[in-house]
């Protein structure tokens, strides 16, 4: 059985978006790929103009925002960098390779990738007069709405992109169980963070200049 | 699985299981699209209750749903034709009506009977028919008509407009002009034994061009939360968002946006504190002699100062932000010109060669902790940092005293004028210029010399680089503040957007940092060598 992946857009947002964003997508892809009997439930996001069906599971509500909230700490650890998270759909085997021996092997089917940069937003300072100040504060407004609607575009053109890969690809889906299928949520982990700077050091030692001559 | 399990003994009828699920399929679309178009104005929809309460009709495609007013009066629709919805908005005093959206669904037929998909299983058409149905009442909510369709639901709210719905096996052919306008989404159809089931909407992409819209929306956002609370005192602004904040959740949600933008900038200045605590008390745990304790005290101290200030204004109302938020740049400034000072002090303090020793024992230490220990945790990683930023200190003392000085403060200046991002090296930079002020620098040179010629002492100097480019990861989150900074004194929007349209170029500086840092080390080493010679 092949693995379907899909590597959806990447947004740009901030500190305080990332949990409306993230509800949004886990939750659309989660209601297109759980075929069992759902009780569907529309949610609206808090900052975006956006509304996004949920499955109306509270358990998978739990696990998608305790998942968020890891993430979130992470990004207030790494600011400013790009992000990826992976959910992946998986069957579980069960293999028998001894007589006392019992092994569980997971199968991946597909897997989608959440590509994310969070910025951190810009800082307003108190302007000598009340005009002056009233006229930093306007253009903050118009630059926060702005971005927000870029941003809530963006987003439509990823759960549209959810959508046409849903209908795509159902060939590689196995068949219904009773509940929703195994998953699991891949974030970031602080091991990346050796990754980069094993990836700086190496792009200069082989950009043509030895450290030792 | 009660439907599915119909369906599978339906499978061996073939023909009889698509006969029945294809009706159903496109009633179950009829409810779908009515639920979410035909507003409600003096009955809200109530709160989904438990699946047992749906009965055993409306949890086909294991999507129930319940009946919509609108619907009860409607025919069922025929598998043989076209089913066709518009949805219209027309002005509530009579005129024309304008079509936002045409649903339309149809079940092609095979052209031919041999083309016909006898072999097609009904499991598999129905299983498809549920991602179709879930993709379809997902993409209702997406679509700009549904924001139009719950302000109309609003209770309280009267408008001009109303939203109604046609239904019919067949529709009036849009103009040219009506065609230019409208976008089209076509999903992925399922193969059935009647046919291909083709799901597909036409809509408008935006509702711009009705007034209720933008008479609604824009008129509460600038008036009501900005431009008349500015207007007066500016001690009311800031109390009159925050009343408007817990005011708008529950009865106006679109004007919560607005609201929590204002505030946006205090969990910001709340979360800085917790940024600069839990270093120095890593810093300050490992430190067994008191040369170290005194090098990380002052150390602390340095990062311990700009804590108060921060509480202390998220304390306080709005004149108090302002005042910390004029504050970064000035605590920005200062970090540059004390850190040589401090440093240097701390040079003097590190004569003996029992210091040095120790320096490398503890980064003997470091590379064995990160060759057995496959999960580092947070406290070695900023360990090593630390100990990184000392040994590089060592290795920097070879070179000569002028000639780092005044590189380093070329590199300063030069990333004042560019880049923010690249503030991080700059201190890096200031190690060598205390190094070799001091006494003990020559005495030093000796063991940084010899270090090279030993394959172990490579190897730790190959693990001391890997560590030192760890460092900037934590002066990043102040270069962050620094670029903040800098962005509010500029007070404009394209140097900020400049900002972040450069971040390639910032990256590549940062490359080209790391690089000539290291070919001055590797020159200064072959001076040494040569000199020794």
């Amino acid at each position: 059985m092949n693995c379907e992946t899909c590597q959806l857009k990447e947004l740009e947002l901030e500190l305080t978006e990332i949990r409306d964003v993230l509800r949004c997508i886990l939750h659309t892809i989660f209601f297109h790929r759980t075929l069992s009997l759902v009780r569907p439930k529309d949610v609206d996001c808090d900052f975006l103009d956006i509304t996004y069906v949920q499955c109306g599971l509270p358990e998978l509500e739990k696990e998608v925002d305790e998942k968020i909230d890891q993430f979130s700490a992470w990004v207030e650890k790494h600011p400013n960098r790009r992000s990826q998270i992976c959910l992946s759909f998986f069957d579980e085997k069960h293999r028998h390779p001894g007589w006392f021996v019992n092994k569980t092997e997971r199968i991946y089917w597909e897997q989608w990738f959440i590509n994310l940069q969070v910025m951190f937003p810009k800082r307003y300072s108190k302007s000598n007069s009340s005009k002056g100040l009233t006229n930093i504060q306007a253009n903050a407004v118009e630059e926060t709405s702005t971005r927000r609607a870029a941003l809530e575009a963006s987003i439509n053109e990823v759960l549209f992109q959810i959508i046409k890969f849903a209908n795509e690809k159902k060939d590689h889906i196995p068949a219904i169980p009773d509940r929703i299928f195994n998953h699991e949520i891949m974030i970031p982990s602080s091991d990346s963070v050796f990754g980069w700077n094993t990836d700086v050091i190496r792009r200069v030692l082989n950009s043509g200049h030895p450290y030792s001559l | 699985m009660a439907s599915l399990s119909d369906s599978a003994g339906a499978g061996s009828g073939g023909r009889a299981g698509a006969e029945l699920m294809v009706p159903q399929f496109l009633l179950k679309v009829l409810h779908a699209i009515l639920a979410a178009r035909s507003p409600r104005p003096h009955a809200p929809p109530p709160p989904p209750p438990a699946a047992s309460a749906f009965r055993r009709r409306d949890r086909w495609f294991h999507l129930p749903l319940h009946l919509p007013p609108a619907a009860e009066h409607l025919p069922e629709p025929s598998p043989a034709e076209p089913l066709v919805v518009d949805v219209y908005l027309a002005p509530s005093g009579g005129g024309p009506e304008e079509v936002l959206e045409r649903w339309t669904v149809a079940c092609e037929p095979w052209p031919s009977p041999a083309a016909a998909g006898e072999g097609l299983a009904v499991n598999r058409a129905y299983k498809r028919c549920i991602t179709l149905l879930r993709s379809l009442y997902a993409m209702l909510r997406f679509l700009p008509a549904y924001r139009a369709f719950r302000a109309l639901c609003a209770s309280g709210q009267v408008y001009n407009y109303e939203m109604g719905h046609r239904v019919g096996s067949f529709s009036t052919p849009f103009s040219r002009a009506e065609e230019a306008t409208m976008r089209t989404e076509r999903l992925a159809p399922v193969e059935t034994q009647l046919g291909r089931l083709v799901v597909s909407v036409q809509y408008l992409p935006s509702l711009a061009a009705f007034s209720f819209n933008a008479t609604s929306l824009a008129s509460a956002a600038i008036i009501t939360d900005y431009v008349g609370s500015p207007a007066a005192e500016p001690m009311r602004a800031f109390p009159a968002s925050l009343t408007e904040a817990a005011g708008s959740p529950s009865p106006q949600p679109s004007r919560r946006p607005n609201s929590w933008a204002s505030p946006a900038p205090w969990p910001h200045t709340m979360r800085q504190p917790a940024k600069f605590s839990p270093p120095p008390a890593h810093y300050a745990s490992p430190t067994p002699s008191p040369p170290m304790f005194g090098y990380l005290h002052s150390r602390f101290s340095g990062e311990t100062a700009p804590m108060s200030i921060p509480q202390a204004g998220g304390g306080r109302g709005p004149m108090h932000q302002h005042h910390q938020n004029l504050s970064e740049p000035s605590r920005a400034f200062m970090f540059p010109p004390p850190s040589p000072k401090y440093l240097r002090g701390e040079a003097g303090r590190q004569e003996s060669p029992t210091e040095t020793n120790r320096s490398f024992k503890r980064a003997d230490g470091i590379r064995m902790g990160d060759l057995y220990a496959n999960l580092p945790s947070g406290y070695k990683i900023k360990d090593s940092r630390d100990e990184s930023g000392r040994s590089s200190g060592v290795f920097s003392s070879s070179g000569s005293p002028q000639l780092g000085f005044s590189r380093s403060s070329s590199r300063l200046s030069m990333q004042d004028d560019t880049d923010d991002a690249d503030f991080p090296f700059a201190v890096d930079d200031v190690d060598p210029d205390s190094r070799p002020g001091s006494s003990g620098g020559k005495d030093t040179g000796d063991p940084v010399g010899s270090s090279f010629h030993k394959s172990q002492d490579a190897a730790v100097g190959y693990l001391v680089h890997l560590l030192k480019s760890a460092r900037p990861l934590r002066d990043f989150s102040y270069s962050s503040h620094t670029s903040m900074g800098e962005s509010i004194e500029a007070g404009s929007t394209s140097s900020f957007m400049s900002r972040r349209t450069s971040d390639a170029l910032e990256e590549f500086e940062s490359f080209k940092e790391i690089r000539e840092n290291l070919l001055a080390r590797s020159r200064s080493w072959l001076q040494d060598s040569l000199d020794k010679s």
